[in-house]
């Protein structure tokens, strides 16, 4: 299997050349981070920069976040869901194809590093890496995790572990697809009583600050203005009403009903963990079930739920 | 100042204590997460890197309701706005303040009163409560409380200081509010603490960074510093999510919201964060902070530049490195600290 630094090498090598070239004019990717168990996105723009570029399991957020806002020619150092989501964002029209160059990479998965941390106590000063292993140490001690057993749930289930299809070139040894989410767990939710399913989803956010960080790394929010920014009218009150925060998430979740690719980011920039893919995987089997639909895998398929067609079965839209 | 050794077996009495005396406030598991709670005396642990929210929603909840009115016609007073809260304060203890979190507390007391003005809902709740610390023998890699004038064993902003000692105590009162409330707390015995936490002070200080350079920050014209290049930099990658604001336990800006039904309505105020748009959008739709390079760029400057003119030359970021740890893109403030003063 290729190491960490052989793929790191080639993002740099790739990100020279399409600089030099022309190709972009910044090339988005990971830098290593300033504490243990993090990467920093970094901006390349020029070849000394391109130095710092590293592949990493601890690449956790979702690089296309930023593409809605650049206006230039960009290269995304990508994984199977970041390019999945800049193909969303091109089908949107929220970025032109011809400024977007997507370096895939073959991953391995990201691991979920609150769960590292609140599986050891102690102070960790250090964190190393291969394709295997996760070493961390402290003063004193050092202990291995195996990389395996530590990602994170939606890489467990992640459908485009490489982008080959939609990347305009591939680094790393291809990994398969693996087996998709069968939303076994939500088939036990549907049964549940309406009072029963509403107090489960309330209770999911009841730890919610509503500092908006799971709407800010995910690449489908690009709205100008959020509905929870409007003032005027104001949708929705500011403070820790329970249910305002259930409007916000149960809204955000509808706007992103049939477009989520699972990249995980909200759940990733949340200071407080909450498990919020979980609003998301139920419109998501929804969508599966009724549409057969998976985003973002190529690039001439629409959203079903941004489609019109004057011959659709549904009554109600006619 | 007057010191007790608490010894391990008396710990529970000790933490029974407080609690008898005043509402007991310490680190306790919340949904999964350390944070300073309300706490029954045999849920508190001393075994606790920092709490993972910062202690200022003590003295100032995310959500405060401050003032009501009703509707009521039949009554003599409808639609007239009355506070709430301030005639029932309950006395609080907390218990294991970290001494970066007492400073950050300490600097935000005087954001809420000083010689202009006093918000006296933070002051009846911060005046009234006795602060005890627990000083920091492991501090964590993204701890940097010794870089920005702190200490792990600092006491500032505390009325009683504490290190675990044999799994006990060794506690010093610091503030006469401190001691007159140990002097009364029963079963405390009295014992040497202050040298040994002196030495140990020494012991951990020096396990940690020197102090981070502002000479420059604190020299320079705001105007060269706000127009430095670097922020734009930093800015390419800040997502504006917010996070380190609601973290941060100096940050203390916030919104005012009047809300109201059929029979009444409330005004209160909650946490807003300068990552925001809405923060500082105009009525006219002007958004004098239009992009987040700007908004990125005001918490540093508000953090290094403004708090310390107006506090004396202490740092309003504290070092606890909540921020560091939290911030999904790895924004680091020593590196922007380290970028503004270069």
């Amino acid at each position: 299997m290729m190491s960490l630094e052989e793929i790191s090498q080639k993002i740099q090598a790739s990100a020279k050349r399409l600089l030099a070239e022309g190709r972009a004019e910044v090339v988005i990717g990971y830098r290593r981070g300033t504490t243990p168990l993090t990467v920093a996105p970094h901006f390349a723009r020029t070849a000394e920069d391109c130095d710092q570029l590293v592949w990493s399991s601890f690449a956790k957020i979702n690089l296309a976040t930023y593409l809605p806002k650049y206006p230039g020619k960009v290269a995304l150092v990508a994984k199977g869901c970041d390019a999945r989501s800049a193909v969303g964002q091109v089908v949107e029209n929220q970025v032109l194809r011809e400024n977007l160059y997507i370096i895939g990479v073959a991953c391995n998965g990201m691991v979920d590093v609150e769960r590292i941390l609140a599986g050891e106590p102690r102070p960790a000063f250090e964190a190393t890496e291969d394709q295997a292993t996760i070493k961390l140490s402290g003063e004193g001690w050092i202990t291995s995790l195996a990389r395996e057993e530590v990602l994170r749930r939606n890489c467990r289930v992640c459908v485009s572990r490489t982008p080959s299809a939609t990347a305009d070139e591939v680094i790393g040894d291809q990994t398969e697809p693996l087996s998709a989410d069968d939303f076994a767990d939500l088939k036990e939710l549907a049964g549940r009583s309406p009072a029963d399913k509403l107090a489960y989803f309330k209770g999911l956010v009841k730890e919610c600050l509503r500092c908006y960080a799971c709407r800010n790394a995910c690449p489908l929010c690009y709205c100008p203005v959020c509905f929870v920014d409007e003032t005027r009218p104001q949708w929705l009150g500011k403070s820790q009403d329970e249910m305002d925060t259930f409007t916000f998430h149960v809204l955000r979740a509808f706007h992103c009903a049939g477009r989520c690719t699972s990249c995980g980011a909200c759940e990733t920039a949340c200071p407080m963990d909450i498990k919020l893919r979980e609003f998301n995987r139920v419109l998501e089997s929804e969508v599966q079930k009724d549409w057969q639909y998976t985003p973002g895998l190529t690039w001439d398929q629409k959203p079903p739920l941004t489609t019109y067609r004057p011959d659709d079965e549904a009554e109600f839209i006619k | 100042m007057a010191e007790y050794i608490v010894k391990e077996n008396a710990l529970r009495a000790f933490f029974q204590a407080l609690a008898q005396e005043r509402r007991l406030l310490a680190p306790v598991r919340v949904g999964g997460k350390l944070q300073m709670a309300e706490a029954r005396p045999e849920e508190v642990t001393l075994d606790y890197g920092n709490t993972h929210q910062s202690p200022k929603s003590a003295f100032f909840p995310q959500t405060e309701r401050l003032m009501a009115f009703h509707k009521d016609t039949a009554q003599s007073d409808p639609f007239v706005y009355k506070p709430l809260g301030l005639d029932k304060i309950t006395p609080t203890v907390l218990f294991g303040l970290r001494p970066c979190d007492a400073q950050g507390l300490a600097i935000c007391d005087q954001v809420f009163q000083n010689d202009r003005f006093t918000d006296p809902y933070w002051k009846t709740k911060y005046e009234s409560s006795i602060k005890i610390g627990l000083a920091c023998d492991q501090p964590g890699p993204a701890c940097f409380c010794t870089a920005v004038g702190g200490s792990p064993y600092g006491e500032a902003g505390l009325d009683a200081l504490a290190a675990v000692k044999d799994a006990g105590l060794a506690l010093k009162a610091i503030t006469e509010a401190g001691a007159e409330f140990l002097k009364k707390l029963p079963g405390l015995e009295s014992g040497a603490a202050e040298s040994e936490l002196a030495e140990r002070r020494k012991a951990v200080e020096s396990k940690m960074p020197g102090p981070l350079d502002q000479a420059k920050v604190a020299a320079g014209a705001i105007l060269d510093i706000f127009n430095q290049p670097h922020w734009k930099d930093t800015a390419d990658r800040c997502l504006n999510c917010g996070t380190c604001t609601f973290v941060c336990p100096t940050c203390h800006c916030f919104d005012i919201q009047d809300e109201q039904n059929d029979k009444g309505g409330v005004r209160m105020r909650n946490w807003d964060t300068c990552m925001s748009w809405l923060y500082t959008v105009h009525g006219t739709g002007h958004n004098p902070r239009p992009t987040k390079t700007e908004r990125m760029r005001q918490r540093f400057l508000h953090k290094l530049k403004y708090i310390p003119l107006k506090q004396n030359g202490q740092s309003g970021c504290i070092g606890c490195g909540r921020c560091v740890t939290l911030c999904p893109v790895n924004i680091d403030i020593r590196e922007v600290a380290k970028q503004m003063n270069g």
